[in-house]
């Protein structure tokens, strides 16, 4: 008998004994078929030596939870509809807000742009000299270069997130069904040590050159227009100067 | 032999064997086989009827380049039921064998 006959015939006798979840045991047999013929026996072979796919069928015993069965899988369907809405709602949040850091990134960037190649666009830019303006576009550099590693490794995380929900599920169906489950997902990415390394060095850097750029921005404008308030010298926000 | 009473003896072979370590399916069978003429199909009923009494439970491990294997694994409703099971029949075994050396001796 062929691997293909056999499993048929099994599936047959499973389904006329009415026997939970045929398909189940024959992807067990499926995979004995798969181990031996790795070891180099042929079809007709392992066949044999597996025994009678009908006097085999008859062995399996009918589930005695069978009522309760159904029940438990109605609930875990149901649970898991009211799992899904609540984590859709969610999800647009999270990719809403990786839509939002992207856009920031994006905007920094070209802000930054604009102050070191002096370019004011629409006039939408307000008036500032150049090396002051300069400064702080290094300020908004690396504002961009900080949220666009935070948008990379928001997408990560929420790729990991995506992952473990759709293993949650499954793993929920699985059990409902009487099935083997597969081990749970991690819901944080797990990056090599040394990407992780490199990511925080990254930010750290990106956040201090912020944090020192923005501070000495100010206090050249300050110096530059020899005000305080160098916004109001500069006629900043509508102040008519 | 009584095919019920060999289908006991098979699942006690089983829980020692899984009382050990965590197996999959086709290994168990390898390994009853290997010691006990049975077909090797016979394990795969016995796994299922010892998962539904909740003395094992199975779970699935990614294997790199194949199918995920299923694996039993001993509750621990079946580790008492196994130690139980084991002193019954070694004690039953040990009378057993005692009653047929008699019988050697009488003849002698």
């Amino acid at each position: 008998m062929t691997k293909n006959e056999y499993l048929a015939e099994l599936l047959n006798g499973l389904k006329s004994n009415d026997i939970a979840d045929a398909e189940d045991i024959v992807g067990e047999y499926e995979q004995h078929f798969a181990f031996k013929m790795a070891d180099g026996f042929s079809e007709e072979e392992i066949s044999a030596k597996l025994g009678d796919p009908a006097a085999l069928a008859a062995q399996f015993e009918r589930s005695a939870d069978a009522g309760n069965f159904y029940g438990k899988k109605f609930m875990t369907v149901f649970g898991l509809v009211f799992s899904d809405i609540f984590a859709a709602v969610i999800f647009i949040m999270l990719f809403a807000w990786e839509a939002i850091m992207a856009a920031f990134a994006l905007a920094s960037a070209t802000v930054a742009v604009c102050l070191f190649g002096g370019l004011n666009i629409y006039m939408l830019l307000p008036p500032i000299p150049y090396w002051c303006g300069a400064v702080f576009g290094l300020s908004f550099a690396s504002l961009a270069v900080l949220t666009a590693i935070g948008c990379v490794y928001f997408a990560v995380f929420v790729r990991q997130l995506t992952r473990s929900y759709g293993r949650f599920r499954s793993n929920a169906l699985s059990s409902a069904y009487g099935r083997a489950v597969l081990p749970s997902l991690a819901v944080y990415p797990k990056l090599p040590a040394k990407i992780n390394r490199r990511i925080r060095l990254a930010a750290l850097i990106a956040l201090t050159v912020f944090a020192v750029s923005f501070v000495l921005g100010i206090i050249i404008s300050m110096l530059s227009s020899g005000a305080l308030g160098f916004w109001h010298e500069w006629g900043w926000f509508g102040y008519a100067k | 032999m009584n095919t019920q009473f060999k289908k006991g003896v098979l699942e006690l072979c089983v829980l020692s064997l899984l009382k050990k370590r965590d197996c999959y399916g086709y290994e168990i069978s390898e390994y009853l086989s290997g010691h006990i003429d049975i077909a090797d199909g016979t394990v795969y009923p016995i796994l299922r009827k010892l998962k539904s009494d909740g003395l094992l439970t199975t779970y699935l491990e990614e294997e790199s380049g194949g199918p995920p294997r299923k694996y039993y694994s001993l509750t621990e409703t079946g580790r008492e039921t196994y130690e139980k099971d084991r002193n019954e029949y070694l004690n039953f075994a040990r009378t057993v064998e005692t009653l047929l050396e008699d019988d050697k001796n009488d003849k002698e």
